[in-house]
C-alpha cells in the first residue's frame, strides 16, 4: 500500500474540494433566496407572526443548535486524520459524528411534526415560508448524514486517494451546512424581535 | 501542429498506450456511456439543434398568425402555448446549452490544454438531464398543455386558480429539472477552468473564451437558485397549498417577479457573454492580430455578468415601486454600459489595426457587432424611466431584446460553427454558400426585427393574438413575417453548407486558420485524449508561439509529460497554473444516464402527484449515486 502522506497537497486542493466549494455556492445562494423572500413577505405583514401562531421556541431550538455545532469538532479531526492517513482515527470521528447528527435529525424531524400540528404550512405565507426554511435545512442536514453513512461505508475497506478527497470534501460541506443552520436559525427566531 | 507522426520508436509506443487508453466503447453504448468532453459536447450540439428548430417553428407560427390582421391560425390557447415554449426552448433549451454545453464543452479543455473536463462523469449527467428535460417539457407540447403564461410566468396568472391545468407544473418542474444540468455544467466549467489547465497557463495567459465561460458559469451557479427558490414556491403553492404568492393570505405577487427577475437579468448577460468569448476567439484569427486590451476585455468579460446582478428591477418600472429604487436600479443599468463599450472598442479596433479577411466567421462577428451595438442604443433608451413605462409590454421590448439574442447571442453560434467547423470534422465549409448564409440571416433578421420598434410605437403590445386591420400595422408585420422566412432560409443554406462539406468538403488539416489558441495545435478531429503532450504555454495565444510548439515536439520525443500510463491529467494552481499534481481521470461511466433516467421519473411523479413514488424514485436516484462512485479511477 503506497503512502498517503502526499495526499496532504503540497500545492494547492484537490479537485473533489472544488467541487464541493461549488455545491456549497449553489445551496448557499438558494438559502439567501429563501431568507430574502422571509424577510420581504414578513416587511409587507402587520403583525409577524401573524395572530394565532405562536412565537418560534427559543431555548430548545439553541440547545439543539449548540449540539449540531460541536459535531464540527470530529468532521474537522476525521479530515485532519484522513489527510494524514490514519484510518482508524478517522472512522472512529465519523461514526461519532454521525450519531450526533442522527440524534439531531431524528429529534429534529419528530419536532417538525409536532409544529406541523399546531399550524399547518397551508395556513398563510408565514407558515409557508417558515416550514420551507425549516424543511430545507432539514433535507440538507440529512444529506450530511447520508454522505458519512457513504463515506464510512467506503472506508470500510481502507483509504485510496479518492477516499481521502472524499473525506475532506464532506468534511467541507459539513461546516457549511453549520453555518446555514445558524443563520436559519438566526433568521427564523428574529419573528421574536 | 500535427501530432501524427511521432518523432521515434518509443515515442510511437507510448502513443499507442493513450490511443488505447483512452478509446472509446464502440457503438451506441459508447455514447451512452460515454465521459469525454468532445462527445458530450457533440451530443449537447444535436439535442440543441433540434430545440432551436423547434424554437424556431414556434416563432414562425407565431409570425404567420401575426402576418395578417384577424388571423385564426392557431386557435387562441395554442398561440399562448406557441410564444410560451418559444421563450422557453430559445433561452433553457437552445442558447444557454449550445454555447455552454455544446461551444463550451467541446473547446473549454481543447483551449485550456486540459484532456478532459475537471469531472467527466458529472458531465454526461448534466447532458443527460438535460436530455431528459427536454423531452419532459416538450410531453407538454404534444399532450396540448405547454406552459401558456409567457416565458416569466407571472402571477396571479399562472396560479392554479387561473391555470388550473397541469401547464404550470409542467414549467415549473421543467425549469427546476433543466436548471440542475445547467449548475452541473457551470460548476463543471468554473473547476475545469480553474484546476486543469496545462500547467504554464496562469491566468493572465487564459484564452478569451475561458474568461467568457468562467464569467458565464459564474452568472449561472449564483443566478438559477433565485429562479429554482422562485418555481419552488410556485410549485408549492399551486400542489401543496401554501400562500407564496397568495394577497389574501399573507403572501405577494410581487415577490414572484423579484426572484424571476434576480435570475432573469443575469440570465440575459449568461446568454450573452459565451457570445463574447466566440468572438474573441474568431476576431484575432482572421485579423491575425492579438485581440486589443486582453485585461480589459478579460475584466469586461467578468464584470458584464457581475453588474448583471444589480439591475433586475428594469424589469419593473410600471409595477410601483418607490422612485429611489427606479433611479438607483437606472443607474445600475447604466453601468453595463462601461464594460459593454470597452468590449465593442477593443472589437473595432482590432479590425482596424489589423489584417482582417471577411471569410464568413469574421462576417458573422462584424454583423454581431453591429446587432449589438443596435440592440444596445435601444437597451440604453430604456434607462430612461419614463420612456420604458411608455414601451413596456409592446414589441418595442421584443425588438430590442431580439437585437440581443438573437443578434448577439446567436450570430456569433453561427460564426462559431463555421469557425471550428474543421476543427470538429476536419473538412473545410464551403465559402461562398457560408457568405450566402450570413448575408440571408443578417437581411433577414433585420427585416423581421427591425420593424418591431415602429411597430411597438405604434401600441402594439406583446402577446397579442391578433390584431385588426386598418390601424397602420398590417404592413409592418407582413414583413416581420417575410423577414422570418427569409432567416430560416439563411440557417438552412448554412445548415446545408455544414451538411454537404462534411460529406464533400476538402480536408483542412490541423490548423486552416492558423488561430491563436491549443486547439489548433491538435489534429482534427482531435484525439480522444486530445493532446498527446501536454502542451507548454507561456502567452495567451499559445499557438502563435513556435518555439513552444517546438518544445511540445521534443518532449514528445523524450516522453515528457505524456502522461500514458493511465486516464491521468495535470490538475494546476488556480491563479499560477503551477502543477500540483496528476489526477486520475474517471472514463466511461453507465450510471450517470441512469440517474437522468430515474430523475426524469422522480419529476413525472411530482407531475401527477403522486407523492410516494416520488419519494421511491429520489431513494432509486440515491442508490444510482452510490452505485456510481463504487468505480473509484485507479490508482498507480
Amino acid at each position: 500500500m503506497t503512502s498517503y502522506a502526499d495526499t496532504r497537497d503540497v500545492v494547492g486542493r484537490p479537485a473533489a474540494w472544488w467541487g464541493m466549494l461549488i455545491l456549497i455556492a449553489s445551496e448557499s445562494t438558494l438559502f439567501g433566496c429563501f431568507i430574502g423572500s422571509y424577510y420581504y413577505l414578513r416587511f409587507r405583514s402587520a403583525t409577524w407572526p401573524p395572530h394565532g401562531i405562536p412565537e418560534p421556541k427559543l431555548v430548545v431550538p439553541l440547545i439543539l443548535l449548540a449540539v449540531l455545532l460541536t459535531t464540527v469538532v470530529p468532521m474537522r479531526l476525521a479530515a485532519k486524520a484522513a489527510a494524514t492517513g490514519r484510518l482508524a482515527a478517522t472512522r472512529l470521528f465519523l461514526a461519532l459524528a454521525l450519531v450526533v447528527q442522527s440524534g439531531y435529525f431524528a429529534y429534529e424531524v419528530h419536532d417538525f411534526s409536532d409544529q406541523l400540528h399546531g399550524f399547518d404550512i397551508t395556513r398563510d405565507a408565514y407558515s409557508s415560508i417558515y416550514y420551507t426554511l425549516l424543511g430545507a435545512d432539514h433535507a440538507h442536514v440529512l444529506l450530511g448524514v447520508l454522505f458519512n453513512v457513504w463515506l464510512l461505508g467506503k472506508l470500510t475497506r481502507g483509504f485510496t486517494r479518492y477516499r481521502i478527497h472524499a473525506t475532506r470534501a464532506i468534511a467541507l460541506y459539513w461546516y457549511a451546512v453549520s453555518v446555514l443552520t445558524i443563520v436559519v436559525y438566526g433568521v427564523l427566531l428574529s419573528a421574536r424581535a | 501542429m500535427a501530432i501524427a507522426t511521432p518523432p521515434n520508436p518509443a515515442a510511437a509506443e507510448r502513443m499507442e498506450r493513450l490511443e488505447l487508453i483512452w478509446e472509446s466503447r464502440p457503438g451506441i453504448l459508447g455514447w451512452l456511456t460515454t465521459t469525454d468532453h468532445k462527445r458530450i459536447g457533440l451530443l449537447y450540439f444535436w439535442t440543441t439543434l433540434a430545440l432551436f428548430g423547434a424554437g424556431g417553428a414556434e416563432a414562425l407560427l407565431i409570425r404567420t398568425q401575426l402576418a395578417q390582421p384577424n388571423q385564426h391560425v392557431v386557435s387562441p390557447q395554442t398561440f399562448d402555448e406557441l410564444f410560451t415554449m418559444h421563450g422557453i426552448t430559445m433561452i433553457f433549451f437552445f442558447i444557454i446549452p449550445m454555447t455552454t454545453g455544446a461551444f463550451g464543452n467541446y473547446l473549454l479543455p481543447l483551449l485550456l490544454g486540459a484532456r478532459d473536463m475537471a469531472f467527466p462523469r458529472m458531465n454526461a449527467l448534466s447532458y443527460w438531464i438535460f436530455l431528459a428535460s427536454a423531452v419532459f417539457i416538450y410531453t407538454s407540447l404534444f399532450i396540448g398543455k405547454a406552459p401558456d403564461a409567457g416565458w416569466f410566468n407571472y402571477v396571479p396568472l399562472a396560479s392554479k386558480k387561473y391555470d388550473p391545468g397541469h401547464n404550470i407544473d409542467f414549467y415549473c418542474l421543467g425549469i427546476i429539472f433543466n436548471s440542475i444540468a445547467s449548475t452541473l455544467t457551470a460548476g463543471q466549467f468554473i473547476v475545469t477552468i480553474l484546476k486543469s489547465r496545462a500547467p504554464g497557463m496562469s491566468l493572465n495567459r487564459m484564452p478569451l473564451f475561458c474568461y467568457a465561460m468562467l464569467a458565464a458559469s459564474f452568472g449561472l451557479l449564483f443566478a438559477l437558485p433565485s429562479l429554482s427558490a422562485d418555481t419552488i414556491f410556485l410549485f408549492l403553492d399551486r400542489n401543496v397549498g401554501t400562500h407564496f404568492f397568495d394577497p389574501s393570505h399573507g403572501g405577494s405577487t410581487l415577490l414572484w417577479q423579484h426572484l424571476f427577475w434576480i435570475f432573469g437579468h443575469p440570465e440575459v448577460y449568461i446568454l450573452i457573454v459565451p457570445a463574447f468569448g466566440i468572438a474573441t476567439s474568431i476576431i484575432p484569427a482572421f485579423t491575425q492580430r492579438r485581440l486589443v486590451a486582453f485585461p480589459l476585455v478579460a475584466i469586461a468579460e467578468l464584470l458584464v455578468v457581475f453588474i448583471g446582478f444589480g439591475v433586475w428591477a428594469h424589469h419593473m418600472y410600471t409595477v410601483g415601486m418607490p422612485t429611489v429604487s427606479m433611479v438607483f436600479f437606472a443607474a445600475a443599468t447604466a453601468m453595463v454600459i462601461i464594460p459593454s463599450t470597452i468590449q465593442v472598442f477593443a472589437w473595432c479596433m482590432s479590425f482596424v489595426t489589423g489584417l482582417p479577411t471577411f471569410r464568413t466567421p469574421l462576417l458573422f462577428i462584424a454583423g454581431f457587432i453591429f446587432m449589438f451595438v443596435t440592440g444596445g442604443l435601444t437597451g440604453i433608451m430604456f434607462v430612461a424611466i419614463p420612456f420604458d413605462q411608455q414601451v413596456t409590454d409592446t414589441y418595442f421590448v421584443i425588438a430590442h431584446f431580439h437585437y440581443i439574442i438573437f443578434g448577439a447571442a446567436v450570430f456569433p453560434i453561427f460564426g462559431g460553427m463555421y469557425y471550428w467547423f474543421p476543427k470538429v470534422t476536419g473538412k473545410l465549409y464551403f465559402e461562398r454558400p457560408g457568405q450566402i448564409s450570413f448575408w440571408l440571416i443578417f437581411l433577414g433578421t433585420n427585416l423581421l426585427f427591425f420593424p418591431m420598434h415602429i411597430v411597438g410605437l405604434l401600441g402594439m403590445t406583446r402577446r397579442v393574438y391578433t390584431y385588426p386591420s386598418g390601424i397602420g400595422w398590417t404592413a409592418y408585420n407582413l414583413a416581420e413575417t417575410i423577414g422570418g422566412f427569409v432567416t430560416l432560409g439563411g440557417i438552412l443554406v448554412l445548415l446545408g453548407n455544414l451538411a454537404v462539406s462534411y460529406f464533400r468538403g476538402p480536408p483542412s488539416g490541423p490548423d486552416p486558420w492558423r488561430g491563436p489558441t491549443l486547439e489548433w495545435t491538435t489534429s482534427s478531429p482531435p484525439p480522444e485524449y486530445d493532446f498527446a503532450v501536454i502542451p507548454r504555454v507561456t502567452s495567451a495565444y499559445p499557438n502563435w508561439d513556435p518555439a513552444d510548439r517546438e518544445a511540445d515536439r521534443l518532449k514528445l520525443a523524450d516522453g515528457v509529460l505524456m502522461l500514458e500510463r493511465g486516464h491521468e491529467q495535470p490538475e494546476v494552481t488556480p491563479v499560477d497554473g503551477r502543477l500540483a499534481r496528476v489526477a486520475h481521470m474517471p472514463h466511461e461511466s453507465p450510471w450517470p444516464a441512469v440517474l437522468a433516467l430515474a430523475l426524469a421519473l422522480l419529476f413525472t411523479m411530482l407531475l401527477i402527484d403522486r407523492w410516494g413514488t416520488a419519494g421511491i424514485m429520489g431513494i432509486v436516484c440515491l442508490l444510482a449515486l452510490v452505485g456510481w462512485h463504487m468505480q473509484e479511477p485507479e490508482e498507480e
